[in-house]
């Protein structure tokens, strides 16, 4: 077993590293904005970036992965439901769809 | 089966039930937390979204630098400070308490610096005229409304997470809390940088100019 010291050091390193993935996903980000896209595909594409970013920061930084499946699974799908509910089916979410310009 | 032994099974089983997650408690209260908290901060940034979106002439008032230039280096420090309070929570499980310390303070003075630039942020544009319902540059007043309120609710919860991890640090450093504490507050600070890296594409990025 290693030593206290030097036990947390291969997790510092692997923390660094997704550091740098994250950092270059907001890189992309950035290099995207200046793309002259359309609102929409701006829009998409940023959003897109934002959920592969947020996914790993969850599952590595808040040490998801390293929990039960049920947790990850209760959590993901509580609030995958109730954002879906709220942008879809309240009736508020409906009114607000009618200003939503339409991507095709 | 003796008498203390029934009177658990028959009047206190729920004390002694499993936890159905194998967590403890605290640690599936702050999950259950961040999930009510993703819900907050999924409605202001949908509502936002909707608003932005559907506004043809909506205004993009940002530019390249100082604006977006200063938003990478508050992601760059926020991010940062996920990685020092990973630091921190790696100290304590090895009971290393002054260097747990040590990167706890580091992790609080980066949420300062994220903080300061951002108020900074604030002041600049409040001294160009921007005001929640005021637009100096013509176009949708609700520009402002947005960006000061979603912006605003986040800096509120890095403020709130700076508070939280001086109090976990005092208490830790006094012995009246655990290397569970230390996890608790950085799943806290963790959300609150997953938070951001969906403000900062949707409110700056989509209205760079």
């Amino acid at each position: 077993m290693a030593p206290a010291e030097t036990r947390g050091v291969p997790a510092m390193k692997s923390y660094g590293a997704i550091l740098v993935g994250l950092l270059c996903i907001v890189g992309i980000e950035v290099f995207s904005t200046y793309r002259h896209m359309s609102t929409h595909q701006l829009l998409l594409a940023l959003l897109i970036c934002a959920f592969v970013e947020a996914g790993i920061a969850v599952m590595y930084f808040m040490h998801l992965k390293d929990e039960r499946p049920s947790l990850l699974w209760s959590l993901i799908l509580a609030l995958a439901f109730v954002l879906f509910m709220m942008d879809h089916i309240w009736p508020d979410a409906l009114r607000l769809a009618n200003l939503r310009v339409i991507f095709w | 089966v003796n008498e203390s032994e029934m009177t658990i099974r028959m009047g206190h089983e729920a004390w002694s039930e499993e936890s159905p997650y194998r967590i403890p408690s605290r640690k599936l209260a702050i999950w259950l937390f961040i999930l009510s908290d993703a819900v907050t901060f999924g409605s202001v940034l949908f509502a936002y979204g909707y608003v932005r979106v559907g506004t043809a002439a909506w205004v993009r008032p940002f530019d390249f630098s100082p604006t977006i230039v200063n938003g990478m280096v508050m992601t760059l420090i926020l991010l940062s400070s996920s990685v020092t309070m990973l630091a921190a929570f790696e100290r304590a499980k090895n009971k290393d308490k002054s260097r747990c310390i040590l990167w706890l303070a580091v992790t609080m003075v980066l949420g300062l610096l994220f903080a300061a630039l951002h108020i900074r942020e604030w002041l600049r544009m409040i001294g160009d005229g921007w005001r929640l319902f005021q637009n100096p540059v013509g176009g949708p007043a609700l520009f402002g409304a947005t960006f000061f309120s979603v912006t605003g609710l986040h800096l509120m919860h890095v403020l709130a997470g700076v508070v939280a991890i001086a109090v976990v640090a005092v208490k830790y450093n006094r012995a009246r809390m655990d290397t569970g504490h230390v996890e608790i507050v950085g799943l806290y600070w963790h959300f609150v940088d997953v938070v951001w890296m969906f403000v900062f594409p949707l409110v700056y990025l989509m209205n760079a100019k």
